[in-house]
C-alpha cells in the first residue's frame, strides 16, 4: 500500500469513527434524566406557547429520540451546534468552545515543551546509567509522576508556590486563572495576543499564570516519556552499529548523542504527538484545579449540568484531534524510519 | 498412554514453574520492585485489617441526614502538633490528639484514611480485572478469528480510543446515577480497549507457531487452542499492563469521586476525603494533603511492581 492510499483509508475511517462517536454520545447525553432540555436555551419567558412549539418543530425536539439525531446531524452540517445552557449564558456551543480553545492550546504547548525538556534527558540518563543510582532516581521520579493524582498535585503546587511563598515574603506565583489583565480577543491565544499588540505586561502576567498548571501537567506525563526513551535507548545501545562506533574509538558522548539518540527518539516522537493531542482535548482535572479557562473545564461544567450540545461538540472535536494526531504520527514515523512501509 | 499424558503435563508445569522462579529471581534483584511489593502488601494487609482496626461506624457521624452537613464544617489541627501550617488554621485544644487532624465532619482523618484504603483497593481491583478480562477476551477472539470479525472488533476499539476517557466516564456516571456500581462500569468502559490491541497482537504472533498447527492437526477446537494453549503463553504482557493499569485506575476512580461523583459525601474514600478539603486548601491543607499522599503511595507501589515486571518480562531486555 502506498502512503497516500493509507492516509485516504484512514481519513475514510475517521468519518466512520466520528459518526459512531456522535451516535453513542448523542443517545448518552440526550438521554440524561437530569440534563438541560435541548430546547430550553431557545426559550425566554415572553414566548407564547405557539412560538415554543415552533422552536421545537424547527430543531426536531418534538420527535422521538431516534429521529432527533438526524435533525441534530442536519443542523451540525449547517454549522449550527445548538445553544448551551445557562452555565455559559446560552451562547452557541461552538462560540463557547472556540473562545476557550486558545487557552487550552497555550497550556498544551507549554505542558508538552516542559515534558520534553524534562522527560527526554531523564530517559537518556536512565538508559546510559542503566541499573545504577541515576537510573533508580530517574525511575522514581518518572513513576512518581504518573502515580500522582492530578487533582492533588495541582493543589500542592498552589499551596507552596502561592500561599507559603506569599507568607514567607518570597516572590510568589498566581494560584489560579489565566490572567488578571483581561482576556485575549484577537487570536484567542493569550501570549500570542500580547506579543502581537506589544503588550508585554500582559505576556509576562500570562506567563506567570502558566507556570504552575503547565508544570503540573508535565510532571504527571513526563514519566511515560522518560520510560519510553529509556526502553528504546537501551535497545538501540545494544545494536551492532553502536558497538561498531565504540570500537572505532569514538567518545561515549559522541556515540550516545550523535549515533544512538536519533534512532532512540523515534518512539518518543510518537508518544509526544499523542500526548499533545490529548492535552489539546483539555486536561480536565488540571484546568479545574487551576481554574484555567480552557475547554476541558468547560466540558466538565457541561457534564455537571448535563448540557448535551456542548458535550457533543467537545467529544467530536476531541475525536478528530486524536484520530488526526495518530495519523500524523504514523506518517511522521514513516519519514523518520525508512524501514517502515505501509 | 495415560501415564505418558500426565508426564507430559507434569513436565509442562515444571517448565512453567522454572520460568516463574527465574522471573522471581530477576525481580528480587531489583530493589525498587522489592520496595513496591512490600509497600503494596502493606496496603493490602491494612485493607483487610481496616474494619478491625477502626470501627466503620465512625465514618458516619451521628445525625447524618443524607447529603447535608448537619453542622458548620470544622477542620481541626492540634495546638501542640509538631507541624504548624501557618495562619488561618483552626486549632483544637481538647483532650484527644488527632495525628493527621480532622476533616470537615470532625472525624479523625487518620482513621478515615485507613477505612478508605480497602474501598479504593477493592474497587480498583474489580475495575482492572473486569476491564482486562473483557478486553483480553475480545482481543483473543479478534486475533484468532481474523477476517470480518477482527476488522469489526478493531473498529469498535478505535471508536473507544477516540473518546476522551474521563469525559466518557463522567457522562456515563452522570447518566446512570451516582452509585459505586455505575462508577465501576464507567471506568471499565474506558480502560478495556488497550487490552484488545495487546491480546490481538499476542494471538496473531502465537497463532503462526508450529505448536498451534500441531494442535489443529490433532483436532483441537478453536476455544481449546485459544484459551488452553495460546492464552497461557501470552499472558505476561497482559499481567504487566494490568499491574500498571491498577495504579491508573485507582487514580481515575478517586478523581471521579473528587469531581463530585461520589454516592455520599461521608463515604470514606481517598478522593472523596480529598474533595472535602477542596475549598479549604489554604486554611486546612491537611485535609487534601494526606488522602492524596496515601493515594500517591498506593499507586506508586503498584507502578513500581508493574515497571519492574515489564523490564523483567520483556524478552528484548531479558538477559
Amino acid at each position: 500500500m502506498k502512503l497516500y492510499e493509507y492516509v485516504i483509508r484512514r481519513l475514510i475511517l475517521l468519518v466512520f469513527v466520528l459518526l459512531s462517536v456522535s451516535v453513542i454520545v448523542f443517545y448518552f447525553a440526550r438521554g440524561f434524566p437530569t440534563g438541560i432540555a435541548p430546547w430550553a436555551p431557545y426559550i425566554h419567558p415572553k414566548m407564547t406557547a405557539e412560538q415554543i412549539e415552533e422552536v421545537k418543530r424547527a430543531h426536531g425536539f418534538d420527535k422521538p429520540l431516534v429521529e432527533q439525531y438526524f435533525y441534530w446531524l442536519r443542523d451540525v452540517l449547517h454549522g449550527d451546534w445548538g445553544l448551551t445552557g445557562a452555565w455559559a449564558q446560552g451562547r452557541p456551543a461552538n462560540e463557547v468552545f472556540f473562545n476557550h480553545f486558545g487557552y487550552t492550546v497555550e497550556l498544551a504547548v507549554a505542558g508538552t515543551i516542559l515534558t520534553i525538556i524534562i522527560g527526554i534527558p531523564l530517559g537518556i540518563i536512565s538508559a546510559v546509567k542503566n541499573n545504577k543510582l541515576p537510573d533508580h532516581i530517574s525511575r522514581i521520579i518518572a513513576l512518581a509522576g504518573y502515580s500522582t493524582p492530578a487533582y492533588w498535585f495541582g493543589f500542592i503546587l498552589q499551596l507552596i508556590f502561592f500561599y507559603y511563598f506569599y507568607l514567607w515574603g518570597l516572590p510568589y506565583l498566581p494560584s489560579s486563572g489565566a490572567s488578571d489583565l483581561g482576556t485575549a480577543t484577537i487570536t484567542r491565544i493569550p501570549i500570542i495576543d500580547g506579543l502581537i499588540t506589544g503588550n508585554f505586561a500582559y505576556v509576562w502576567d500570562e506567563f506567570r499564570h502558566l507556570i504552575l498548571p503547565s508544570f503540573s501537567l508535565a510532571f504527571i506525563s513526563l514519566g511515560f516519556l522518560a520510560r519510553i526513551v529509556r526502553a528504546s535507548m537501551l535497545e538501540v545501545l545494544r545494536q551492532d552499529y553502536i558497538t561498531m562506533a565504540r570500537s572505532k574509538g569514538l567518545k561515549e558522548r559522541v556515540v550516545i548523542y550523535r549515533h544512538a539518540l536519533k534512532n532512540a527518539l523515534i518512539p518518543a516522537v510518537t508518544l509526544t504527538g499523542i500526548f499533545f493531542a490529548y492535552l489539546l482535548g483539555g486536561a480536565m482535572i488540571t484546568e479545574y484545579v487551576f481554574s484555567w479557562p480552557g475547554v476541558g473545564q468547560q466540558a466538565l461544567r457541561a457534564v455537571m449540568q448535563g448540557d448535551s450540545n456542548f458535550i457533543l461538540l467537545y467529544t467530536l472535536v476531541f475525536a478528530i484531534i486524536i484520530v488526526l494526531a495518530n495519523l500524523i504520527v504514523d506518517v511522521l514515523y514513516a519519514f523518520l524510519d525508512p524501514r517502515i512501509k505501509y | 498412554m495415560q501415564s505418558q499424558k500426565t508426564e507430559a503435563r507434569k513436565s509442562e508445569w515444571e517448565a512453567r514453574l522454572a520460568d516463574i522462579k527465574y522471573t522471581l529471581h530477576l525481580l528480587r534483584k531489583n530493589k525498587l520492585v522489592l520496595a513496591g511489593s512490600i509497600l503494596s502488601l502493606f496496603f493490602i494487609i491494612l485493607g483487610f485489617l481496616a474494619p478491625i482496626l477502626v470501627d466503620p461506624k465512625l465514618a458516619y457521624p451521628e445525625g447524618y441526614p443524607g447529603d447535608m452537613y448537619p453542622f458548620k464544617r470544622k477542620y481541626m489541627w492540634n495546638a501542640n502538633h509538631p507541624i504548624q501550617w501557618g495562619s488561618g488554621v483552626s486549632l483544637y485544644a481538647g483532650p484527644e490528639f488527632f495525628i493527621l487532624g480532622t476533616d470537615g465532619w470532625g472525624r479523625d482523618l487518620f482513621k478515615m484514611i485507613i477505612l478508605a484504603i480497602p474501598v479504593d483497593l477493592y474497587n480498583a481491583a474489580i475495575i482492572t480485572i473486569g476491564a482486562a478480562l473483557f478486553g483480553t477476551f475480545l482481543g483473543a477472539i479478534a486475533g484468532y478469528s481474523g477476517g470480518i470479525i477482527d476488522e469489526a472488533l478493531l473498529r469498535i476499539t478505535d471508536i473507544f480510543f477516540a473518546f476522551p476517557g474521563l469525559l466518557l466516564a463522567l457522562v456515563f456516571a452522570a447518566m446512570f446515577g451516582r452509585t459505586i456500581e455505575t462508577l465501576r462500569l464507567a471506568i471499565m468502559l474506558v480502560w478495556w480497549p488497550p487490552y484488545v490491541r495487546l491480546m490481538r497482537g499476542q494471538v496473531l504472533s502465537e497463532k503462526e507457531k508450529p505448536y498451534v498447527e500441531a494442535l489443529k492437526a490433532l483436532g483441537a477446537g478453536p476455544f481449546r487452542i485459544l484459551f488452553r494453549h495460546i492464552l497461557p503463553n501470552s499472558i505476561y504482557p497482559i499481567l504487566v499492563q494490568a499491574t500498571m493499569d491498577f495504579g491508573g485506575v485507582i487514580l481515575t476512580f478517586s478523581a471521579l469521586m473528587f469531581l463530585g461523583f461520589s454516592p455520599s459525601p461521608a463515604l470514606p474514600e481517598l478522593g472523596n476525603l480529598a474533595a472535602d478539603g477542596y475549598g479549604h486548601i489554604f486554611d486546612a491543607p491537611w485535609v487534601l494533603i494526606f488522602p492524596g499522599l496515601t493515594m500517591l503511595l498506593i499507586s506508586l507501589s503498584f507502578n513500581l511492581i508493574g515497571d519492574g515486571l515489564r523490564d523483567v518480562l520483556d524478552p528484548r531486555l531479558r538477559r
